[in-house]
């Protein structure tokens, strides 16, 4: 017998091989425990019932056949639903985008349906992941599993809480900001942000390009490596995406190579206003990590505090360009009403002003504010050097440590509703995450031993801690993970 | 430096955005941008005079390809959605009045 809730990437593929269940079982147990259980968290947006029952059968059809199969082969997925899959919705949790349906698959996905994974369905987020609770989405909110009065994080919310809810094994989310690794954080989960460039962007709906990033969101760290070495890569659709060479490091770390790592950690990344619980937690990780014998280092980021407002105008700058291409004709359904304007102007501006909801309309204009003419050199030109600053933090730093550990965020998970009314109070929540976004290193977080309950809905709120490497270096990161996840207690 | 943001400004950023808001929207925004931009403030502290601007995600240098005969995969693609065409054109009103 299997039971959803202990699937993991691993232990399905030697279920499948060894013929415990086939993939369309598992499959069809994941689409009626998610009818079941969706009502109550949100995370789906759409689900791919038929596409998907088709390629579970495939997957046993070629296990009979005998071949050989791959570690992902039938591992029933979720996908943020900014991901394009050819011939299903892509709404990016934006109204404006509610009647299209991709008109090809993503890189990732590509890559993934080569390896024969299956697509259960789409899931929520803030709109265009602009967002740190899934509350902006132009559809519904996603609760917390772990507690359904609390947010799930964001913008990967919905992928996030599908996972900690075993409504998937895994999932990919996306990251700007930290809206792999916040989101991860708060439900309990794993997700491991890569480093700009490791993992195509091709058919991922573009925020934020120079800092956009696709990554797995899972159950324990090892699978993420899995699920990470199978989408990296370089894609002739994506020209910031480089060819990499991660070889067996990734999936069999050895412990004399964690030892050899010196961890870093950052002043800036324990303040005084840290919560209680959650500097508690990390101090036992550290103590966890000491009996690896890992060696710390107390190392200091000093530009950490302009990380937020250089990054909110980055952001927005790029959002204003990214989103021009939403003119409510090529990607929307025009209904009557508005085939009735007179101008095209008429309809880019009718049709913005409807389908973007508050904080996309918010960064856009902010963007063309701080692009502005007689503007442009105050806000976004600084932006862009002290981004420059940030970077040379981790270089100097990653001179003395090999990996930086931190919180991912001051708190567990909040209120729904407590902090949707004051965007600067939203954005903070990037505090610890955003750093690293703006230097382009690759960043996993991973919950802290303890704070993650069996019994879901008992009040008790995960927390997790990040793990930042060099660039490139996700194996470092992946291997500390690994035998993290190894320590009994 | 003073918040430059006020109703007229917003207004016409947002005409130069191409989004239609009520006048709630524009008060909020209003207001909201007013917020936001004083934390940017803390920037202006900062002496960048000699530091380059980061322009990118990236260290890559650009990379060249031959400019080859390529078949469009996707041509016509997401078309299907588009209420008005007519012989492989979508239809829209005029750009000039």
């Amino acid at each position: 017998m299997y039971s959803l809730r202990n699937l993991t990437i691993k232990s399905f593929h030697e279920g499948l091989v060894e013929k415990k269940f086939s993939a369309l079982e598992i499959t069809q147990a994941f689409f009626s425990y998610i009818k079941e259980t969706d009502k109550r968290i949100g995370a789906y947006l759409n689900l791919n019932e038929d596409g998907a029952v088709m390629a579970a059968e495939r997957v046993d059809i070629a296990l009979a056949q005998g071949e050989s199969l791959g570690v992902l082969a039938g591992v029933p997925l979720a996908v943020k639903d900014n991901i394009l899959i050819k011939s299903l919705p892509a709404t990016a949790g934006s109204k404006s985008l509610e009647n299209y349906i991709a008109s090809y698959s993503a890189g990732v996905i590509q890559k993934l349906k080569k390896e024969k994974a299956i697509f259960l369905g789409k899931t929520n987020l803030d709109e265009f992941a602009m967002g740190a609770s899934t509350e902006n989405s132009g559809f519904h909110i996603t609760r917390n599993p772990h507690d359904p009065t609390r947010v799930p994080g964001g913008s990967s919310g919905g992928s996030a809480a599908a996972v900690a809810a075993h409504m998937a094994i895994a999932a990919l989310g996306s990251e700007t900001g930290g809206s792999i690794r916040q989101p991860a954080g708060f439900c309990g989960v794993v997700g491991l942000k890569p480093t700009y460039g490791a993992v195509s962007r091709s058919g991922l709906i573009a925020m934020t390009s120079s800092l956009d990033q696709i990554g797995p969101i899972t159950k324990t760290v090892e699978d993420a490596a899995f699920l990470f070495k199978s989408i990296a890569g370089q894609d002739v659709y994506d020209s910031t995406s480089v060819e990499t060479s991660y070889g067996d490091e990734l999936m069999n770390p050895t412990l004399q190579g964690v030892r050899n790592l010196t961890i870093g950690l950052p002043n800036e990344y324990f303040p005084k206003e840290l919560d209680g619980e959650v500097g508690k937690a990390i101090e036992k990780v550290i103590l966890d990590l000491e009996t690896l014998k890992i060696k710390f280092k107390k190392i200091s980021l000093p530009f950490t505090k302009y990380a937020i407002p250089c990054y909110y105008i980055i952001v927005p700058a790029e959002v204003s360009a990214n989103l021009a291409r939403f003119d409510g004709i090529r990607y929307s359904r025009i209904d009557e009403k508005r085939l009735n304007a007179k101008t095209l102007k008429e309809i880019y501006t009718r049709q913005r002003g409807e389908g973007f909801g508050t904080e996309t309309k918010r960064r856009v204009i902010l963007g063309t504010f701080v692009l502005s003419s007689g503007y442009y050199d105050a806000y976004y030109q600084k932006a862009q050097q002290v981004r420059s600053l940030i970077k040379n933090d981790f270089e100097q730093a990653f001179k003395q440590v090999d990996v930086i550990l931190g919180p991912v965020s001051t708190t567990p998970a909040f209120k729904i509703g407590e902090k949707i009314s004051d965007p600067y109070e939203m954005y903070l929540c990037d505090l610890f995450l955003s750093p690293s976004n703006l230097a382009g290193n690759p960043a996993i977080s991973i919950p802290v031993k303890e704070t993650v309950s069996q019994v879901q809905g008992d009040g008790k709120l995960p927390i997790g801690f990040q793990l930042i490497g060099k660039h490139f270096r996700e194996a470092d990161i992946l291997a500390i993970g690994q035998y993290y996840e190894k320590i009994k207690r | 430096m003073p918040s430059p943001i006020n109703k007229k400004l917003l207004k016409h950023l947002a005409e130069l955005a191409r989004i239609e808001l009520n006048s709630r929207e524009e008060e909020r925004l209003s207001k909201d941008l007013q917020e936001i931009l004083s934390h940017f403030e803390e920037l202006q502290q900062l002496d960048t005079s000699e530091v380059k601007p980061m322009t990118g995600g990236t260290s890559l240098k650009n990379i060249f390809r031959e400019d080859e005969e390529r078949q469009n995969k996707y041509a016509g693609a997401g078309a299907e959605v588009f209420p008005e065409k007519e012989g492989g054109f979508l239809k829209v009103p005029p750009v000039f009045e």
